[in-house]
């Protein structure tokens, strides 16, 4: 840990905090959140936490990013200033967040001391995971192994809380009929890109080559940063680069959202299948070690990472569905295959 | 200065939280407080991490020998960092993808219906 590094990313990240929340542009407010989240990635690598950092590069600085670009795209990118001065609400919300501060920052003096070996997270059950790790699970990442083994269970209900994320963003933005739309006028009619032969052939030629990327980043998550969440994100980041370059129907004619929402599925059902196989030969849930009874020459502990390999997969498939269905409906204002 | 190089991350990170609350109470536009919410979210995701963080410890990946289940010398868990808060931040991220997603798609659907993101218009046609 150096020091130096570490207070002059922190004041930078204070900076663009600052500065996303008060220019007045909302394109230059996503523009500056992603420079925020860059920085953060570079904070959490320099802190030793590279697969937090990756996970943000991917889904912080790239993803949320689109994201923010295809709402301000769909709605207005100016922020009004206020008809009346309400500058009392102002003050109450300004004394609220000093108010939660200077609790927190009270609270503060109870921490242990920063980077502390001996602070009390360290002390009880890290240990075990950081000496157990190659030993149980022959996983040299211990990060993935805490993820996909340890604490599988948890990992299982995050991703299915990113599926119900993009049920959720169908139900609210999905139009289905022609009565369904709305009377405004349509912002912008997606498929009128102006085409730039540059661009296109570029993102055609990147594609490929991020695509076995992302599958490399799933499938070497055991020994290095990375994992079926960083890969899906990475997979899903490729299609909306062709989506973005392009136009959404190149997109919508191979990724239909009949595929999309099936994959979702696919990836949620393919971590719940693993875990009940494991049900069916005589463990526990998602205890790997008896998947070596089905798996031919493997051990208990090589089952255990060949388990983690196939939720890892699992992972990657749902959430690059998700990803791309979000990004189309959001792009799309909710008219999805219908684009004219 | 020891301590405030020591105090420095949680600092900052109660700063980032104030800055993401003070967005999502006081910003007019909702676009804006959606940026305020991610502000919030990583402020708590810099605290975790920071109680991960051990002086002198390395990435949490154990350099090992080729070869099935080689160990060369037993592992001191002081030597690296600690995974927990990693795995737990790792998910949340991913997670508030989607939680962004969802939120933006709720700004969409407002403006479709009020052809507006600023709150004082919208609660205006509400009444």
């Amino acid at each position: 840990m150096i020091w130096q590094l570490d207070l002059s990313v922190l004041t930078l990240i204070v900076i663009c905090a600052f500065a996303t929340i008060m220019v007045k542009d909302l394109l230059s407010a996503a523009i500056i959140f992603g420079a925020y989240s860059f920085l953060m990635c570079l904070l959490w690598t320099e802190m030793g936490a590279v697969d937090v950092a990756f996970t943000e590069a991917s889904v912080g600085a790239g993803v949320s990013t689109v994201l923010f670009f295809a709402a301000v795209h769909q709605t207005s990118r100016k922020v009004k200033p206020r008809k009346s001065g309400r500058w009392f609400s102002k003050i109450i919300a300004l004394m609220a967040a000093l108010l939660t501060g200077l609790v927190l920052i009270i609270a503060e003096a109870d921490f242990p001391g920063f980077a502390s070996p001996f602070s009390p997270a360290s002390l009880h059950l890290s240990p075990y995971y950081i000496t157990q790790t190659l030993h149980d699970t022959n996983v040299p990442n211990m990060v993935t192994s805490v993820l996909a083994d340890y604490r599988g269970f948890d990992t299982m209900f995050e991703t299915a809380v990113i599926f119900t994320a993009g049920l959720a963003v169908i139900a609210i933005l999905r139009r289905y009929k022609k009565e369904d739309r709305c009377d405004l006028p349509e912002p912008y009619v997606i498929s009128a890109g102006y085409p730039d032969t540059m661009i296109r052939f570029v993102a055609r030629q990147l594609v490929p080559f991020i695509q076995l990327f992302a599958l490399y980043v799933v499938a070497h998550g055991h020994h290095s940063p990375g994992g079926g969440f960083q890969g899906g994100v990475i997979l899903g980041a490729s299609f909306i680069l062709l989506a973005v370059s392009y136009d959404s129907k190149m997109i919508i004619g191979r990724m239909s959202e009949k595929w999309n929402v099936l994959l979702g599925n696919i990836g949620v059902l393919i971590y719940a299948g693993i875990g009940f196989l494991c049900l069916l030969l005589g463990a526990n849930f998602l205890d790997y070690s008896m998947l070596s009874k089905v798996l031919p020459a493997t051990d208990k502990i090589m089952a255990r990472s060949h388990g983690m390999l196939g939720i890892e997969i699992g992972v990657a498939i749902a959430v690059m569905a998700i990803v791309i269905s979000i990004y189309i409906n959001i792009i799309s204002h909710g008219k999805y295959d219908k684009v004219e | 200065m020891q301590s405030i190089i020591a105090g420095y991350n949680y600092w900052i990170y109660i700063l980032l939280m104030m800055i993401g609350l003070y967005a999502m109470l006081a910003k007019n536009n909702l676009v804006k407080k959606v940026i305020g919410m991610s502000i919030f979210q990583t402020a708590i995701i810099v605290f975790y991490v920071s109680i991960g963080a051990k002086e002198h410890a390395t990435i949490p990946i154990i350099a090992h020998g080729h070869g099935h289940g080689a160990v060369e010398a037993a592992i001191d868990a002081a030597h690296y960092a600690n995974p927990l808060p990693h795995v737990l931040m790792l998910t949340a991220i991913v997670v508030s993808v989607g939680t962004l997603g969802v939120a933006l798609a709720i700004c969409l659907g407002i403006h479709r219906r009020y052809n507006s993101l600023e709150e004082d218009e919208i609660q205006e046609q509400l009444q």
